[in-house]
């Protein structure tokens, strides 16, 4: 806990949170003392509000408080949203399939909170091979194809993408990288949603998301590269990460990824008919719903800068298992 | 092949608003925690009650029926939930007194977790209600426990039918399984806060089929008469 607040960028981000936090509480004050806005929308904000004043402390406190609770928030996570993703596919009916994935998810974490990369990649193709004949014995062989791609689906999603999110936290420095990209990514929504707004324009996908414009999505791309350039440089300072061209390609990839990854939960629930994936956050709709861009972002981040830098290098690896 | 994509019916309603959903579909998690209870409920029906059920043979082979007993005690239902084995125990919805099992958020976790427990509000259930019920027992090939006495009887004597189960089952192919539980006022009546040990024993007889009966409110009076009439006669 010492550590927490060692790296300035994790005080910045910290603050800057807390100020946002404030400023939003005095403009909805404001629009409701004043009567601004309709009073269903003024309520809407209110509980989007009420629903980020209780999301924020627990996605910061675990990256704050330390490793092995940023990886039991990420486990926690990943299976909230494994829960949300199989009721809304129909996937919960096949509760072996289920609880396959579910075992995969505790077990990509356990390896992460080991430190133990060769386990943490070799589950990837073991789940999968686990779950193609978990099911053979029950002798059922209608809808093998469907409960094991939408298995396969959930695994690679929420048990290996928000996997790596958790194996940041190897490294000794991981609490300003992971907070970056909490914030990166909800800035990415709140950036795409106001570019769209002031410049409006041609629509985006207008069959799979109706409201995102091409003007939005471009102002996204260019503000959280800005801030993801700028922060990483102060995280990557002195190391290879430090090249403008490797920091601006990192900014490029997390709001790449992280739009993509809202377009891929779009796609999602198009397909399926329904328009949020639960209800669980009031204001937001599922949980999901809210992390959707972290699903393709975390992979991509780890193993650019895996890649670059390596992450967790020189720690203790099998901290838990030995050997 | 067949490639559906059918979410769950109460997907988009929020944890607390699907407490009380009769569109609730149980999960994994649900599963294990009802699997726990039901091997609960039954090994204190076999320790304090030494639970005696005859007639197994007349449940169906297959999903979906109703389960209709006598109403004098909470020991009923879970009487009735921990003798179904395999697919129809898991499939098993009782449908229980709203303002008794519904009323706080807490109690409503506790009907849906663990009992698996459906609401029926007394004289604010709706036909909507019904044959919403109707048809999700039909599609999801359900089994529901219900007691067509509407309450539990406060003197031990079996009270008359109403005829909601009618609307449930008639002209419809569902068949309709009575059964009688004997000993369960005397372990724990309305009155009592909490059980005492005795002897139960449940008598399953032959399934009723109402295929034939019109779909409207004489033939439900006509299913409720039926099915009163066999539970009654499956008292010992």
């Amino acid at each position: 806990m010492n550590d927490a607040f060692a790296h300035p960028v994790t005080v910045g981000i910290v603050a800057a949170t807390g100020a946002v936090l404030l400023l939003a509480a005095l403009v909805i004050g404001g629009m409701t003392l004043l009567g601004r806005g309709t009073p269903a929308f003024r309520r809407e904000l209110w509980l989007r509000y009420g629903s980020w004043l209780v999301l924020l402390p627990l996605m910061f406190g675990p990256v704050l408080l330390g490793k092995a609770w940023t990886i039991g928030a990420v486990t926690i996570l990943a299976l909230l949203c494994l829960s949300e993703f199989a009721r809304a596919t129909g996937l919960f009916r096949e509760y072996v399939t289920t609880a396959v994935v579910a075992l995969g998810i505790l077990a990509v974490n356990f390896a992460a909170l080991d430190n133990w990369y060769r386990f943490f990649v070799a589950l990837w193709p073991l789940t999968t091979v686990i779950l193609l004949v978990a099911t053979i014995p029950l002798d059922r062989p209608a809808g093998y194809i469907q409960r094991n791609a939408l298995a396969i689906f959930a695994f690679m999603l929420l048990g290996v993408g928000l996997g790596h999110l958790g194996y940041m936290a190897n490294d000794p420095g991981y609490r300003p990288l992971v907070l970056m990209l909490l914030a990166a990514i909800a800035l990415n929504d709140v950036a795409a949603f106001t570019w769209g707004k002031l410049i409006g324009g041609r629509k985006l996908l207008p069959n799979t998301s109706p409201n995102k414009t091409v003007s939005g999505a471009v102002g996204a791309l260019c503000t959280t590269t800005a801030l993801v350039a700028f922060l990483g440089h102060l995280i990557f300072a002195g190391t290879a990460m430090d090249h403008w061209a490797l920091l601006l390609f990192l900014g490029v990839l997390v709001s790449v990824a992280g739009q993509c990854g809202d377009l891929m939960l779009s796609s999602i629930k198009r397909d399926i008919g329904i328009k949020d994936m639960g209800a669980a956050l009031p204001g937001h709709g599922g949980i999901m719903d809210r992390f959707n861009s972290l699903l393709l972002v975390a992979p991509a981040v780890f193993h650019l800068i895996n890649y670059v830098v390596g992450i967790g290098e020189g720690q203790p690896t099998r901290v838990l298992t030995g050997g | 092949m067949d490639w559906q994509l059918r979410p769950a019916r109460d997907t988009e309603l929020s944890p607390v608003a699907r407490l009380r959903s009769h569109s609730r579909e149980v999960g994994l998690a649900g599963a294990v925690v009802q699997g726990l209870w039901r091997r609960g409920v039954r090994s204190y029906l076999r320790l304090f009650h030494q639970l005696d059920v005859v007639g197994r043979e007349n449940l169906p082979a297959d999903t979906p029926y109703i389960l209709i007993a006598n109403h004098s005690s909470h020991l009923d239902a879970m009487s009735l939930g921990a003798m179904l084995r395999g697919p129809a125990a898991r499939r098993a919805f009782a449908l229980a007194a709203g303002d008794v099992f519904f009323g706080s958020v807490r109690s409503s976790a506790f009907a849906a977790w663990a009992v698996n427990a459906l609401p029926v509000w007394r004289k604010r259930t709706s036909s909507k209600d019904l044959n919403g019920l109707r048809e999700r027992l039909e599609q999801d090939q359900l089994v529901y426990i219900l007691f067509p006495e509407g309450t539990r009887s406060r003197n031990g004597e079996m009270g008359r039918f109403l005829p909601g189960i009618g609307a449930l089952v008639a002209a419809g192919p569902v068949p309709v399984v009575p059964c009688y539980l004997e000993g369960a006022y005397a372990c724990w009546p309305a009155s009592r806060r909490y059980p005492r040990p005795g002897k139960l024993r449940l008598t399953i007889g032959a399934p009723l089929e109402f295929s034939a009966i019109a779909n409207d409110k004489a033939g439900w009076m006509e299913i409720a008469r039926q099915c009163e009439q066999a539970v009654r006669g499956l008292k010992g």
